[in-house]
């Protein structure tokens, strides 16, 4: 996809063009204080979020609060549930809206944020425009002329300055705190460039045909290529996809991300940065280092934050080592397995470059891998031998626990980078003896290679239809930069979908990604379809600009979700669509992508299967 | 200026001809002041302040009281700013649609503005209000007031005539559009709640059940 983003700036005089840079200037300055606000806030409902809840699984006793876990009256059951998530919430735990009706203090919570930091504003925008905020536009453009700054640079430089302008840009496009985790999980495992964010520059020849595109423009309007996914090496392709590749619910923290994505204005710290050290950057351009940067982004940026409570992390890092010392009781009574995590011996370092650790212990009943079946510990800090004795409980029938298993692995939590794994033990709960509560001495293990999760599956169905719309066909285009062809993607329905929800239901949506630019510029998203496994969507994405040959290269990403009301949505499966190299299980993929191109004007309809995970495609 | 210590960051946007008054009407609510010079706005600026809003409930009982940071966009009306100014128009979430009161041709381009607004701002019918400027300036009127509130409400938006040299209904204009933002953020939000039914029926029970006590949370 070739997508110019241009405010035309050459008609300004230079006093005007430092008059309108002064006002961008206080503008980022107020934008800055609010992603202090923004930030400030959503801590504060990851904290609520963190306390223990019950998720909205079916796994709970139905007469306990579904927020503070106390029991409810019996006269109570099934009348007191939150209309956001579907929990039974007792009284202390709402929190009356002005119309009379109420909300659990999470919903109310969630809601609140969605008000308070701008997203509903944000969110609305996003599904009208595939560029960047106005002021981000003219930014670019006023301070593509060198002389617009301070400092007086060499030939040379002024050219290199243009370009990480350019790749600046690139990555504003980029602001969502997904793809500045994934960009660091890329450059820190391939050792090269991250893709993502200037493939353009990885040779000289490349730079100086940018330059030229530059230079080139009287306009001094600023164009930003988002280049299709053959021009990067194979090994780079699926990188947008990396964060899919922890199968299942775990990927996505959700709509917080999704937050985070929309807080203005949260990359302007960065930006300053390249101001700092421009030449050094563009150095770190060149020589395809591995600190890309993204991973000076990412620390500046909410992306940070909310990765501490994101699963995926670093598998290869850390030589596991150590042993967890646990036990496990079942009171019959209350129906309710408690694990008492008293402490683990000798882990390997989280980061041991400088010998850091900071163990949490994360439980899952598996197959559950949903977050509703997902507990923590609190984080120990500087320790390779944390004592825990904490108590994790999962409320569970006893014929349900036996076709469980339990899984404990342990995370090195990092503030800055990503939770490093450092092992994992696995039990099936049908042969245990659950009632004596005695303590065990397990070893951690390194992870189990996820290609052969026994939990890989019929995720169901989901039919499409496509369609490429010629350019010039469309006559009553009024924006220039609207020229080229049209992806229409038509999401009809799913079936079969995974039941996340009490009852065997789902409120699901679509998200889709023209990759490989997994930006909010081409992230779509369906409305929620309520409870059922089998919703009709009847949802148009609409891709502008494009061409046949830009599509070659490019691969679409649909993704099912469960919406979670807590703000973090499960993954219920996904396609990828692309002309790239096919395996056989995908081949109806691959099938409909072509026909899609082949047939140009009309609808090329498939369903395809869902994948379990979005990690494995090569 | 800016502390971060408020509850809403509201960004609303004046646009209209050029020499109608946005800047002057935007000290005079910002400031209090009034400036009678012309000079004209070079593409861009903004202008901030804090307010209490009261939200009403649809019982017409007052509720809560929140800050409110206004950032108060101001553009150029000159033709030769409108690539830049437009480019403004998707970061605001509501707007005040200006004209002047002694120039019927700015009115005529109240039209073309509303276009504009409609391509380039954050989704196709955002919150407007429409104001006429210079009310103080009786006998050079050349827009009726009868006139000007037949286009307002064929757009279905609020209209006020204001007088930036007096001061005459400014804060009612933006208070007014303010509110409308504000209404639209709680739609924006409530929506998927409204969607669940909440059909259960016997909801009202669990309001007696002494075992809630027990919540601690």
């Amino acid at each position: 996809m070739l997508q110019q983003l241009e405010v035309n700036v050459a008609f300004l005089t230079d006093s005007e063009r430092e008059l309108i840079l002064e006002v961008l200037q206080r503008d980022e300055e107020l934008r800055k204080a609010e992603e202090q606000r923004v930030r400030r806030l959503k801590a504060e409902l990851l904290d609520i979020r963190r306390r223990g809840a019950k998720r909205s699984s079916g796994s709970y006793s139905e007469r306990s609060c579904g927020r503070c876990q106390a029991a409810l009256g019996r006269l109570s059951v099934g009348a007191s549930q939150c209309s956001g998530c579907n929990h039974r919430v007792c009284s202390a735990c709402r929190s009356s809206r002005p119309d009379g009706s109420w909300a659990c203090s999470v919903c109310a919570k969630e809601a609140d944020l969605k008000k308070t930091t701008g997203d509903w504003f944000y969110d609305q925008r996003v599904n009208r425009f595939l560029d960047s905020p106005g002021h981000d536009m003219v930014r670019v453009s006023l301070r593509k002329r060198p002389q617009g700054e301070n400092r007086k640079l060499p030939p040379a430089t002024s050219c290199r300055r243009r370009i990480s302008l350019i790749s600046s840009e690139r990555m504003h496009q980029r602001s969502d705190t997904e793809s500045v985790e994934k960009a660091s999980l890329s450059s820190s495992r391939t050792g090269t460039e991250s893709s993502h964010g200037t493939p353009v520059l990885s040779s000289e020849g490349d730079l100086d045909r940018l330059v030229s595109v530059g230079r080139g423009s009287d306009m001094l309007s600023c164009h930003l290529y988002f280049l299709p996914f053959g021009f990067l090496p194979e090994s780079n392709w699926p990188t947008s996809v990396l964060d899919l590749r922890e199968a299942g619910s775990e990927i996505d923290e959700g709509s917080m991300r999704d937050r985070s994505k929309s807080v203005p204005g949260l990359n302007m710290q960065v930006s300053e940065e390249e101001d700092e050290d421009i030449d050094s950057l563009v150095e770190i351009h060149r020589k395809n280092a591995g600190r890309s940067t993204y991973s000076l982004r990412s620390k500046s940026t909410m992306g940070s934050l909310m990765s501490v409570y994101s699963e995926a992390g670093d598998y290869d890092t850390v030589d596991v080592s150590g042993d967890i010392i646990f036990s496990l009781h079942y009171d019959d009574r209350s129906q309710t397995l408690s694990i008492l995590i008293k402490e683990c011996r000798s882990l390997a370092y989280g980061n041991a470059a400088k010998h850091r650790c900071n163990p949490y212990v994360k439980c899952y009943l598996l197959p559950d891998k949903s977050r509703q079946s997902k507990k923590k510990t609190t984080v120990k800090s500087n320790t390779v031998n944390p004592i825990y004795n904490e108590t994790l409980k999962y409320s569970i029938s006893r014929s349900q626990l036996v076709t469980r298993s339990l899984q404990l692995s342990v995370w090195h939590h990092d503030r800055f980078g990503r939770n490093a794994f450092l092992g994992e033990v696995e039990l099936p709960l049908d042969c245990r003896d659950l009632n004596s509560s005695h303590e065990e001495c397990v070893p951690l293990r390194p992870k189990v290679s996820r290609t052969r999760s026994a939990f890989a599956q019929y995720k169901g169905e989901l039919m499409i239809s496509l369609k490429f719309v010629a350019a010039g066909e469309d006559k009553k285009k009024k924006k220039t930069k609207d020229e080229g062809g049209e992806l229409h993607v038509l999401i009809k329905e799913a079936k079969n979908l995974t039941a996340m929800k009490k009852g065997g239901i789902s409120d699901s949506f679509v998200k889709g990604y023209l990759l490989p630019d997994k930006t909010k510029a081409t992230k779509r998203k369906t409305p929620v379809v309520k409870k059922t496994l089998n919703p009709h969507y009847d949802h148009t994405f609409v891709y502008k600009g494009l061409s046949l040959e830009q599509l070659q290269g490019m691969c679409l990403e649909l993704t099912v979700w469960d919406r979670e009301a807590m703000s973090s949505n499960d993954f219920l499966g996904g396609v990828l669509l692309s002309s790239g190299p096919e395996k056989p299980e995908y081949m109806d993929e691959a099938c409909l992508w072509r026909k899609m191109m082949q047939y140009p004007g009309s609808w090329a309809e498939g369903t395809l299967p869902l994948r379990s995970s979005m990690g494995n495609i090569k | 200026m800016t502390d971060g210590d408020y509850d809403y960051l509201i960004k609303l946007l004046a646009l209209g001809d050029s020499g109608v008054g946005k800047t002057t009407f935007l000290y005079r609510y910002t400031d209090n002041k009034f400036n009678p010079k012309f000079i004209t706005t070079v593409g861009i600026d903004f202008r901030e302040k804090r307010v209490v809003y009261t939200a009403t409930s649809p019982c017409g009982t007052t509720g809560k009281t929140f800050k409110v940071h206004l950032q108060l966009w101001d553009t150029a009306g000159q033709e030769r700013f409108r690539s830049l100014t437009t480019a403004f128009f998707r970061d605001a979430m509501g707007f005040l649609l200006m004209f002047d009161l002694t120039s019927q041709q700015s009115f005529l381009n109240v039209r073309n503005w509303m276009s504009q607004l409609q391509a380039n701002a954050y989704c196709e019918n955002p919150d407007i209000v429409l104001v006429g400027n210079k009310a103080d300036l009786a006998d050079q009127r050349e827009v009726q007031e009868k006139q000007a509130k037949e286009l307002a409400d064929k757009y279905g938006i609020p209209y006020f005539e204001t007088s930036a040299a007096t001061g005459s209904e400014v804060d009612k204009a933006v208070i007014t559009l303010l509110d409308l933002v504000m209404k639209r953020m709680e739609q924006c939000v409530d929506k998927p709640a409204q969607e669940t039914d909440s059909g259960e029926g016997i909801s009202k029970l669990e309001a007696i059940s002494p075992n809630e006590k027990k919540c601690a949370c």
